[in-house]
């Protein structure tokens, strides 16, 4: 039995008011539905409440990256007199006194036989930049409409919180942009392994028999070749001449064939203990199709399992892009995602003089340990048996 | 004795069939990508200032054996592959088999050195974190394998770059040091291989200990709790004697019967941190192979050669397991 039953019954010796509200707890708890008991079990969960919130506000940022960030993250937005340039951080005082506006100093940059050649910037700390909000810049669009307007900026010149990439691209903006391109890769590669995972594992769980064999042996065989290398030859072999775009439904479609086997092994172990239940025998006996019943008897049953493992691998996904892209063979410039932003940062020159380069990894493994706080919790909430077992 | 043989015969023909597959897979892949040999070699020619016709394409088709039909070039790879032989890579006319040699085994030793790595750590801290009461212990154990799952292994690799260079100036790269790279092998060179070695080897290692980890805890857990145990326990086995009798006997079934799907997941993993940590001698050449020459003969046998060593490796532990386990020894010898 559960907590709110247990709490339940202790009261109920209490009043008759108390045993009113008893009832209406119980009733609450045997009418409840399935996706209400899954909830109740995960709003107990600490960790998973907490990266739920995270996921919920990096997946916001991501879809509002145009307007929460300055400026544009493709070339079209670079700053080109602050090139590798370091992160500038806001602030409300210094020697020269207080402000109430958040300020950033002004930089000039420098090359001349003085500097021996050298790029070498000056921070002038009297000219103060004042940070300013909604100010109008870059175009974009967001949700089919255009806009100018952005979240903040300073009034002078350009404002950069993480620094600036070697062509002098703001890293706060690509980062943000990058968690929007992550998430539509994972979403997409995780939707068509959803798509092969049910049609495989259920046909295959469903029939049994010598289908089942067939399909497991095909199913095994696809397991035990390493994806990612077979992915890299076929991604190497994407001609020069594809558009970003088409890369990155590409890319997006060769991590939702890595990740089918692992869930179609799950529907087919599920579908191969449910079909021999009394109810499915009575949708046969009724006349319905093999594929009226997986979908309205069968599939249903065990949705929740399903979910779980989609949120589950979800990360490995991102993951996967991310690897792909760093070794350049998944997504190239002008997209943004935290593969392509670390394409250079194996040179000496960006470990020892551009360290914030590193910065987006900060949120990428955030994003990452939020999605696997939030798939445990579901996976615990999920499980019916989860209670009973402590 | 002869029972076992028969096993050990069904297994290795299951494995070859699997093999016989696999190739298919491969090598069909292989034939979609556009472009093939002929056309590939040429246009480096090509490149190098020759002109080129198509009935030099053509003709080079025929010298290749290209025009022959799918199915008979598919029985000629699949022979010749099972011999060790991968004809000649694409681009550099060089023999694959002489191209990869050395630096083939050196990735695979390395990946098993790590898959090694991982269970010798995994182990007992799975076993201690299934039966300790303590809960300190456990979720910081937890919070360790999530950072494991969280922080792939090229991130921790470029961390680790990151850091010894701006802390000790030097980025640990490599699998020699210069001078070493050429030399014969001797002890020197060995001492210089152990040396760079470790690196890559704990990296890889890095989540494959936090995936182990996981699986050791849950599969002990499950079996700490069975009635067996209890009744151990009960005849006056304690202790360490207990856990490893009973349940780890019990834990230890599954855990050899996914070290192949490991294997696998270094794998995986494996070209990336090559190429952070530019292993030249070892896994960037599949990098190499894979992504910047389009050479698809000398990819097909990458793969292969991975997938044939993940398939011998599945046959061995299915060996093992009849051997080790009771149940298994018992329902072959029937």
């Amino acid at each position: 039995m559960t907590d709110a039953s247990n709490t339940a019954t202790d009261t109920a010796t209490d009043t008759a008011t108390n045993a009113a509200a008893d009832r209406k707890l119980k009733e609450a708890y045997f009418t409840a539905s399935q996706g209400q008991l899954i909830w109740a079990r995960f709003r107990k969960q600490k960790a998973a409440m907490v990266g739920a919130w995270v996921l919920i506000i990096l997946i916001l940022s991501g879809l509002f990256a145009p307007f929460l960030t300055p400026y544009d993250p493709t070339i079209a937005g670079r700053d080109k007199d602050y090139q590798n340039g370091a992160p500038e951080i806001p602030r409300f005082w210094d020697e020269n006194g207080f402000s109430f506006r958040p300020f950033i100093y002004t930089t000039t940059r420098e090359r001349s036989i003085a500097t021996n050649f050298r790029w070498v910037s000056e921070i002038d700390r009297d000219a103060r930049r004042y940070v300013v909000l909604f100010p109008q810049g870059d175009k974009y669009k967001l949700f089919g409409m255009s806009f100018e307007t952005h979240l903040f900026g300073v009034d002078k010149g350009y404002i950069h919180l993480f620094g600036t990439d070697s062509t002098g691209k703001d890293i706060f903006s690509r980062t943000f942009h990058a968690i929007n391109t992550s998430m539509a890769v994972g979403t997409i590669g995780v939707f068509i392994s959803f798509v092969l995972a049910l049609l495989i594992g259920g046909v295959s769980g469903y029939f049994g028999g010598w289908v089942d064999s067939i399909l497991q042996m095909m199913t095994d065989t696809i397991r035990t070749v390493p994806a990612i290398p077979l992915f890299m030859a076929l991604a190497a072999f994407i001609p020069d001449t594809w558009s970003a775009e088409e890369r990155f439904f590409f890319i997006s479609i060769i991590l939702g064939f890595i990740g089918w086997p692992t869930l179609a092994r799950r529907v087919r172990t599920h579908l191969l203990t449910e079909r021999n239940q009394e109810y499915v025998l009575a949708a046969q006996l009724c006349g319905a199709s093999p594929s009226h019943i997986i979908r309205k008897h069968l599939l249903p049953s065990f949705t929740s399992y399903i979910i779980v493992d989609l949120v589950i691998s979800f990360p490995y996904m991102v993951l996967s892009e991310t690897a792909l892209s760093f070794i350049g063979l998944g997504l190239k410039d002008p997209v943004n995602s935290l593969g392509v932003m670390l394409q250079s940062v194996t040179s000496a020159d960006v470990l020892l003089n551009y360290q914030w380069y590193f910065i987006p990894v900060i949120f990428f493994i955030v994003l990452v340990l939020a999605f696997v706080f939030v798939g445990d919790g579901l996976r615990d909430a999920a499980d019916p048996y989860g209670d009973t077992k402590k | 004795m002869l029972p076992f043989l028969r096993f050990a015969g069904i297994r290795a023909a299951l494995a070859i069939l699997t093999l016989i597959l696999v190739s298919f897979i491969v090598f069909s892949l292989m034939e979609l990508v556009p472009g093939d040999c002929a056309e590939r070699y040429l246009a480096f020619k090509n490149s190098q200032g020759s002109v080129i016709t198509a009935a030099d394409i053509d003709a080079e088709r025929v010298r290749l054996g290209l025009n022959r039909p799918y199915m008979e070039r598919w029985g000629s790879w699949i022979i010749n592959a099972f011999q060790g032989e991968f004809g000649d890579s694409c681009i550099q006319r060089l023999n694959i088999s002489q191209l990869l040699g050395q630096k083939f085994w050196l990735s695979l030793g390395i990946c098993l050195a790590s898959l090694l790595l991982a269970y010798m750590i995994a182990i007992p801290i799975g076993i201690l974190a299934a039966t300790s009461k303590n809960a300190y212990l456990n979720n910081s154990l937890r919070l360790v394998s999530y950072l494991g799952l969280a922080l792939p292994n090229f991130l921790l690799a470029l961390m680790i770059m990151l850091f010894s260079t701006v802390y000790f100036g030097d980025s640990l790269t490599g699998l020699f040091s210069k001078e070493m790279r050429d030399a014969p092998w001797s002890y020197e060179k060995v001492k210089d291989f152990l040396g760079h070695v470790w690196l890559p080897i704990f990296i890889l290692g890095w989540s494959a200990t936090a995936f182990a980890i996981q699986t050791v805890r849950a599969l002990m857990s499950d079996e700490v709790g069975k009635l067996y145990v209890t009744a151990a326990a009960a005849r006056g086995v304690t202790g360490r004697r207990l856990l490893l009798r009973y349940p780890a006997r019990h834990a230890l079934t599954p855990i050899i019967n996914s070290l192949g799907f490991d294997l696998n997941r270094i794998f995986n993993e494996l070209p990336v941190v090559a190429l952070i940590l530019t292993l030249t001698e070892a896994g960037s050449l599949l990098i190499e192979a894979l992504a910047r020459s389009n050479d698809q003969q000398l990819a097909g046998a990458i793969i292969f050669m991975l997938t044939a060593s993940i398939v011998s490796l599945n046959f061995v532990t299915d060996l093992i397991l009849a051997i080790v386990d009771p149940r298994i020894r018992r329902s072959i010898l029937g």
